[in-house]
């Protein structure tokens, strides 16, 4: 319950500080937000566009660490969780992507570009597009469980490698590609100020909070569902 | 009024704070459904 309210706080004063807080080229007061040129108002997209992409890692991580333990145990919740973690982390990666679509349309002048991360998330969505083929593909509860599994780890250990590595070591769009100095993007310089980083970290902890009571819920749906189904 | 027509970033800020709250209402109804449902299907 405790998380429940602390998300709600969280999150409400994320959205009006996020959009209600004043820009202003010299920031006077702790409120105001420095004005980054070439974004303008749209730097405020931050505060929603990275928590999204930040969620799909901890769901794909939370998937793999469920998938090892079924993999330890086989039970039948652990598969239960691993995959309500895909599934929340697949859509969240969607909505990165879509954000990003939009932002990028208003600041790179294309919705889709094929910078180094827009082209891994691509790669991304794949992976864990075709991790949904596979469960469906098999009737055999275990042998599918297993073969999730399985799959779910791979796609977890090969994704820091789209997510981390590769989108830093090509020059592309975002901040924090090669040739970047300090944060500083190729195309326009995003430095945040300590006030914008205060509402940033706070959104990214809430939005992990909704993830993590999105996943409960999920969760135990699917174990009624799965009790229902026993007969029990 | 005239302050929103001037400020039209909170009319943003209104619009995804009622989005927000709507789904926020929405999951702990959602929450509360569930747990009726744990509770019949231990019975």
């Amino acid at each position: 319950m405790a998380i429940k309210i602390l998300l709600g706080v969280l999150l409400t004063g994320v959205v009006i500080a996020g959009f209600g807080f004043p820009m202003s080229a010299a920031p006077q007061t702790w409120y105001e937000l420095p004005v980054i040129p070439g974004l303008e108002d749209k730097a405020r997209i931050i505060f929603f566009h990275v928590p999204t992409a930040w969620l799909s890692v901890v769901a794909f991580i939370t998937s793999m660490l469920y998938a090892i333990q079924y993999l330890r145990k086989r039970e039948a919740i652990d598969d239960i969780k691993s995959s309500a973690a895909a599934g929340l982390g697949f859509m969240f990666c969607i909505l990165a992507t879509l954000t990003g679509a939009v932002w990028a349309k208003f600041n790179w002048g294309s919705y889709w570009n094929w910078d180094p991360r827009e082209t891994s998330i691509f790669v991304l969505l794949l992976i864990y597009g075709a991790y949904f083929s596979l469960r469906s593909a098999v009737e055999v509860e275990e042998k599918r469980a297993t073969l999730a599994s399985v799959y779910s780890i791979i796609a977890a250990v090969t994704s820091p490698f789209f997510i981390f590595i590769m989108p830093r070591i090509m020059t592309g769009l975002h901040p924090g590609a090669k040739g970047d100095p300090e944060g500083a993007g190729p195309v326009i310089e995003f430095k945040m100020s300590p006030n914008m980083r205060v509402i940033f970290f706070t959104s990214l902890i809430a939005f992990t909070l909704l993830f993590y009571w999105m996943f409960t819920l999920r969760v135990r749906a699917a174990r009624l569902e799965a009790h229902h189904h026993s007969g029990g | 009024m005239d302050f929103l027509a001037q400020h039209q970033l909170y009319i943003v800020m209104i619009i995804v704070l009622a989005i927000w709250l709507g789904l926020y209402l929405y999951l702990f109804r959602l929450d509360r459904r569930l747990k009726k449902l744990e509770e019949r299907s231990q019975k």
